[in-house]
């Protein structure tokens, strides 16, 4: 019998889950692209269509014609072995590597996998104690090794200079600074952890003394690096414990996101958010903030507040916990934020030793200081909070003690190795450049990016990326990694290492000289010459002799258990002394009230984006098509301005705007952003950047530009609206599946009473039975296996995605375009919705009680309240391919290139695929990606330009071919491609259990041991798989929760994936805690 | 008004007709052999840089392929052996075989160099089929089904198609390749050479029933004769196939007890 079901009617009343304010409102521009059947991607009228049908198949019929000349040879493929024996290498097959990732103030412990030789695929090291996932940056790094757009070689004002020059002014630096006992040598480091690094800046202390030592990050964590000298002394780190957290109150620090915080935030965090774990006890989430982040997304309470308001609520909540000298301070706070603080206060007073509060590491020294009272007024110390004391790093100046003394005219030579861009990303650049020339200062610079500081250096060195040179890292609980190199340099690039170590006069960089054997007399062949003594690598040797001071003496097999683990095991730094509050009230004392925010001016918040950190990733393709995980902005920064502003602005999308602070004007699109606090602009940085490539250059807009001192809050602004509207690439409508009920939600509260509110939602409580007249494959059919799978001899696999856990970072996807071969498009085929991605992050707001619903105007359905819009929930759900055993792609396609495998797998076989896209069409989750051109061969600047392109630009660049998961296809034109599971890593799994088995029956998997490359990246373990025909198999555990349900459910497909709800755990006695996580509109 | 037409094209449609017919035969026939890998692939017998002969090395000399090939038990590439494994024998101060050899020349000017010597590929599977030696070989399925006997090849050349039809053959029907896994390389092995009572007490040994090894003998859907022990499965086993090992009954008795289901999805080799 056949049953017809249709999707239940949107309510209207109640709690609604909306992707962009136009969907929520039902706008004509929204529904307009609702019914089209690739939204974007069909700009031509019924005329233009039929003509260029016709042009198609005549074009079509002479290419066929001449395909048939052109493959009656078959090429000739050669194989070409090793031509030694490398060790450990078996062609063919992976090789992983423990190391990590160097990053600003910290360090991302790492296992690299390579083939051959070349590293493809990163993910996170968990034998660390502090790895886990990854984070997209991380994730994402692998590609800047490939950069085409990579600095090849060194440079000398923006023009080409030969290594042996490189060498020669490297030298008389070195010669000139020694003699001059190091006067006029400046060196500039970034946020390094590396004890290598320090050792030898210690050794250049040494030998000039009078070398200037100066640390600078455009992300700077300055006032928390004073606050910490000051209250808990020098070279003291503190390690948050959020894993020993009940309570937590974040002042503007986006842990779960771009501010992580020392310790493992992601992973602690997370562990605390299953109310079926730790006996039914769940941390809490206070949090304040002027713009939504991921961190506010995941609180159970969250207000905005303009960022130039925090160090006030921070006087004022140590205030109330007896901080005498920050009573003046928190006079300041605003009334409604008291109010708002004050139950949060009782509670983190109430769970004292188990409560932590955290700050925006780019606050200043007052902030810090005042959440170090706060926190030791909590009890935090030695719980939630571990200081720990690291040994052996340098004394750093800032950037401004360096301006002094540059305009004081001491400085000869800067030697740049920070990761930032400081002719771009400094307060004030220009003023900096200027004062360079002026005082005739050379500037040597290490980078691996043509950035504007590369073009400006007298020197410039193409820097070796990490996986391509031996150094080190401590993490942030002193834990000491040694980094390996993963490759030899692809441009001969330069380490840090090996760059302090040729101004020490102890190596030459660039390419090794290559010996040349003395040439042999004719006559009988001599006798083999003894080998000679291997020439050991000045930095790979400095790296050993730290390993050795640290490690208590060079202990081989102590060596090699690090390099295989990935860390020297006890290698944490100890506990420090208790710190010293008396510091507090003269740091406090020193610090001023911000000025007013009154109704007329902005402040203006430069934040760290998510796509280029600071603007170091600019250049990284795979970041910039990561839509942003709150906005959804692909390939361009836009200035966040709350709903309410927006509206009274009278603003469009994209709509041009003037933002003028300190007598500094900057020109930027403005997008809406729900959430926001109504006085403050938010715009992330790192954009705008100029010759940097295709995917690098002319992206977005400089908000550096804003500023002429440290700092990242500029009070004072002012916004006028422009009539020009740029075009931005958003991604929060594509692929919408119509605001149908994706996302449940409830209350630790609610799940105690039922705990499987989740499956009541909806329809999901009273559908009727599914009947299929799919056949289905071996196996007994039953209710609960209707297709008939075969669960006793084969494996079955599923998965599940806990969104009590998932934070909405964009780890997932980055991880899935490297493992999957899934090329990036470019902005324009982006605003033509055709993003590639397989995993899509549906990012919803959300508020309740809507009233009876009154048409505003003829082009919107319900009219939201300013208010609402500004105090909007957020929430994110990935979604890719829900493996539907009963899927509707499958019947539809005419040449079964989408066929179901007898384990679960919705298989996709490329070759077969003729792109009628009737598959995407009838998948209910928009999950399915169509390739409209090679976008891995074609320039993505020409894919119009069919076989015209520029022959230099066509074809995938060989750098980037390095890159490629050999065992993947790298899809083509005309095919359909979507999530398989990472059937690659499925396959090898049980070929390597039949391997090892071979004449014996055991062919299961071993439980849980193979993992997808989404689960491995998820930092916050929210994303579990495997054989649902294991009993024992975690994933199993997962779907038998209570939480656990189906995306559309109704409609019969029986899904692999599952989500397991979200619980939130609102403190009832907050001001609004009703409205958290309210049942959706789709309750029964 | 006179005929037009001659008399003769009166016939002229039905004698069109049968010609078209025998052109659409012939083209369909054509097509089906001539564009199909059985014509197009096998055969294929490009001329080596080095002319190394397997006929000497693998067939006179009797060496085990994976000598060189030395990773292909382990890895979905079979590799092609470095010049180190060559001049194990062939190199001075090593083995010290035909070292002034001038076929050899190539490879010892790439020893020198440490550039690779380009070794023409033979068995050439699309980019996008993804064939694992590794467990085929693990799995009971010899070098020779897939690559015929390459020891009497002077030059390799292929043998047999590689399509995908070819490949679903033997998934579909793997009882008649599969062999015991100390004959994997035996690129002579004949079922018939097979010592009956050793095969089953092999069986027997890694633990399989008597019983279960007797219902395959006689096959699946026959009532289960009682077996108690190895002469009682010698004496059926004989009974059914004769004097002599058959290959269809190792290959019943392996696909059986090792559990071999080989997968017909297109997950399997499409990625």
């Amino acid at each position: 019998m056949k049953r017809t079901w249709h999707h239940p009617e949107q309510p209207t009343t109640g709690k609604r889950y909306w992707r962009s304010p136009a969907e929520l409102e039902r706008r004509s521009d929204f529904l307009n692209t609702l019914g089209v059947e690739f939204p974007g991607g069909d700009t031509l009228n019924e005329e233009e269509r039929e003509n260029s049908r016709r042009e198609f198949i005549k074009i079509m019929g002479a290419a066929a014609g001449l395909m048939g000349l052109a493959s009656c040879r078959r090429p000739v493929v050669n194989i070409m072995p090793y031509a030694n024996h490398a060790e450990w290498v078996i062609p063919g097959k992976p090789l992983l590597y423990a190391s990590a990732m160097p990053r600003p103030y910290g360090v991302t412990p790492l296992v690299v996998t390579t083939y051959e030789g070349r590293p493809t695929h990163l993910s996170g090291n968990t034998l660390h104690p502090l790895g886990g996932g990854l984070d997209a940056f991380a994730q994402a790094s692998v590609l800047d090794l490939y950069d085409p757009q990579r600095s090849q070689k060194p440079m000398a004002k923006g023009k080409g200079a030969g290594w042996g020059k490189a060498n020669e002014t490297l030298a008389s630096i070195s010669a000139g600074a020694k003699k001059a006992q190091g006067a006029g040598l400046a060196i500039v480091v970034g946020g390094t952890t590396s004890p290598t690094v320090h050792r030898l800046l210690g050794d250049i202390k040494k030998a000039m003394p009078q070398a200037a030592l100066y640390g600078y990050e455009a992300l700077s964590r300055d006032g928390a690096i004073a606050a910490g000298k000051a209250i808990f002394g020098a070279g003291v780190k503190q390690v948050v414990r959020l894993g020993n957290a009940e309570r937590i109150l974040a002042l503007d620090c986006d842990f779960l996101g771009n501010d992580p915080v020392d310790g493992d935030p992601v992973k602690a965090f997370t562990k605390g958010r299953n109310p079926e774990e730790n006996g039914g006890k769940m941390n809490r989430l206070y949090c304040l903030e002027n713009r939504y982040t991921l961190t506010g997304g995941m609180a159970d309470h969250r207000k905005a507040v303009a960022a130039s308001l925090i160090p006030l609520v921070a006087a004022h909540i140590a205030a109330e916990l007896g901080e005498a000298s920050a009573k003046t301070l928190a006079s300041g706070c605003p009334d409604s934020i008291k109010a708002w603080l004050k139950e949060a206060i009782a509670d983190l007073k109430q769970n004292a030793g188990k409560s932590v509060v955290i700050a925006g590491s780019r606050y200043g020294a007052e902030v810090h200081t005042l959440v170090a009272a706060i926190n030791n007024a909590l009890g935090a110390f030695g719980s939630t909070v571990e200081l720990v004391q690291i040994a052996g790093e340098q004394e750093l100046g800032t950037l401004e003690d360096l301006r002094k003394e540059i305009a004081g005219g001491k400085v000869k030579t800067v030697v740049s190795l920070t990761g930032s861009n400081l002719l771009y990303d400094a307060p004030d650049a220009a003023g900096l450049s200027a004062d360079l020339d002026k005082n005739k200062v050379q500037l040597v610079h290490l980078g691996t990016s043509l950035n504007a500081t590369a073009r400006g250096a007298a020197l410039h060195l193409p820097a070796a990326h990490y996986l391509e040179a031996w150094s080190d890292a401590r993490a942030a609980d002193g834990t000491y990694s040694v980094i390996q190199p993963m490759i030899q340099p692809l441009y001969d690039g330069v380490s840090e290492i090996d760059l302090l170590l040729a101004l020490l006069g102890r190596k030459k960089v660039g390419p090794a000289e290559v010996v040349v054997p003395a040439a042999t007399p004719a006559g009988p062949a001599p006798a083999p010459a003894a080998p000679a003594a291997p020439v050991i690598d000045a930095g790979y040797a400095a790296v050993r002799d730290t390993f050795a001071t640290i490690a208590g003496g060079m202990d081989e097999d102590k060596w090699n258990f690090s390099l295989r683990d990935g860390f020297l095991k006890g290698s944490a730094g100890a506990a420090a002394g208790a710190p010293n509050l008396g510091a507090v009230a003269a740091i406090v004392g020193q610090a001023q009230a911000p000025a007013a925010l009154d109704g007329t001016t902005f402040e203006v918040v430069l934040a760290t984006d998510s796509s280029m950190l600071d603007g170091r990733y600019a250049s990284n393709a795979w970041l910039q098509e990561a839509p942003d995980p709150i906005t959804k902005l692909t390939w361009d920064n836009a200035a966040w301005l709350a709903s309410s502003t927006f509206r009274s602005l009278g603003l469009k999308e994209g709509q041009m705007i003037k933002v003028s602070v300190n007598g500094n004007d900057l020109v930027i699109p403005a997008i809406e952003a729900p959430g926001h606090a109504a006085n403050s602009v938010t715009i992330p940085v790192g954009y705008g950047q100029t010759r940097l490539g295709f995917v690098g250059s002319k992206r977005g807009f400089d908000a550096y530009i804003l500023r002429k001192s440290p700092g990242f809050i500029l009070t004072g602004a002012k916004i006028e609206k422009l009539d020009e509207v740029f075009e931005l690439a958003i991604t929060q409508d594509h692929n919408t599946m119509e605001g149908r009920a994706m996302f449940r939600e409830g209350t630790a509260e609610e799940f105690k009473k039922t705990p499987d509110f989740a499956t009541r939602h909806g329809m999901d409580a009273h559908i009727p039975e599914n009947i299929s007249l799919y056949k289905g494959q071996v196996g007994k059919k039953s209710e609960t296996n209707p297709e008939g799978f075969d669960y006793e001899t084969l494996h079955q696999w599923g998965m599940t995605i806990d969104l009590s856990k998932c934070i909405g970072c964009t780890a997932c996807i980055v991880a899935c375009q490297s493992e999957n071969n899934i090329p990036v498009v470019g902005k324009d085929q982006v605003r033509k919705g055709r993003l590639m991605q397989w995993i899509r992050m549906d990012r919803y707001f959300a508020a309740s009680e809507w009233g009876p619903d009154k048409a505003a105007s003829d082009d919107v359905d319900i009219e939201p309240t300013a208010e609402q819009l500004d105090n909007a929930e957020m929430v994110h759900q990935p979604m890719a391919c829900q493996q539907c055993e009963s899927a509707p792609c499958e019947t539809v396609c005419p040449v079964n290139a989408t066929v179901h495998t007898e384990e679960g797998l919705n298989a996709m076989a490329y070759n077969r695929c003729i792109g009628t896209r009737y598959c995407a069409n009838n998948c209910p989750y928009t999950a399915r990606r169509f390739n409209w051109f090679d976008y891995n061969k074609r320039p993505l600047d020409e894919l119009y330009w069919g076989p015209l392109s520029t022959p230099e630009k066509t074809g995938m660049r060989e750098s980037l071919q390095l890159q490629k998961n050999p065992n993947v296809t790298v899809r083509m034109r005309g095919v359909i491609e979507k999530c398989t599971y990472c059937v690659q890593r499925l396959e090898a799994a049980k070929i390597k259990q039949k391997r090892v088995q071979r004449d014996s029956k055991n062919f299961r998997v071993p439980t849980d041991s193979v993992k997808v490359a989404c689960q491995q990246a998820c930092p916050a373990e929210a994303i579990e798989f495997g054989d649902l025909a294991d009993a024992k198999s975690a994933v199993n555990g997962k779907k038998a929760s209570k939480r656990s349900y189906t995306v559309l459910k109704y409609i019969g497909t029986l899904p692999r994936t599952s989500y397991l709800a979200r619980v939130r755990n609102p403190n009832p006695a907050m001001p609004g805690a009703d409205k958290v996580a309210a049942w959706s509109a789709h309750q029964s | 008004m006179g005929n037009f037409f001659p008399r003769w094209t009166n016939w002229l449609p039905l004698k069109l007709a049968i010609a078209l017919v025998f052109i659409l035969a012939g083209v369909t026939v054509g097509v089906s052999y001539y564009f199909t890998p059985k014509y197009t692939r096998v055969g294929y017998e490009p001329t080596q840089p080095v002319p190394f002969s397997h006929k000497i090395h693998a067939g006179q000399l009797g060496m085990d392929c994976r000598y060189c090939h030395s990773f292909v038990e382990q890895s979905g590439h079979a590799n092609v052996p470095t010049n180190q494994t060559c001049l194990n024998c062939h190199g001075v101060g090593k083995g010290g075989i035909r070292t002034a050899s001038p076929k050899l020349e190539k490879v010892q000017a790439a020893a020198a160099s440490g550039k690779p010597i380009e070794w023409v590929k033979v068995h050439k599977l699309p980019d996008y089929a993804y064939f694992d030696h590794s467990v085929h070989l693990n799995r009971g399925v010899s070098c020779v089904s897939c690559h015929g006997k390459v020891k009497d090849m002077e030059v390799v050349r292929q043998v047999e198609p590689h399509s995908m039809g070819w490949c679903l053959d033997c998934h579909r029907n793997p009882e008649s390749k599969l062999r015991p896994l100390d004959q994997i390389t035996n690129l002579d092995y004949l079922a018939s050479d097979l010592d009956r009572k050793s095969f089953y007490q092999g069986l027997l040994d890694k633990g399989v029933k008597a019983e279960e090894i007797a219902q395959v003998i006689v096959g699946e859907n026959k009532p289960a004769p009682t077996a108690g022990g190895i002469d009682d499965l010698l004496a059926l086993a004989g009974k059914t196939f004769g004097k002599t090992v058959s290959q269809q009954e190792v290959g019943t008795q392996l696909k059986k007890h090792w559990q071999i289901q080989p997968p017909e999805t297109c997950a399997a080799c499409h990625r």
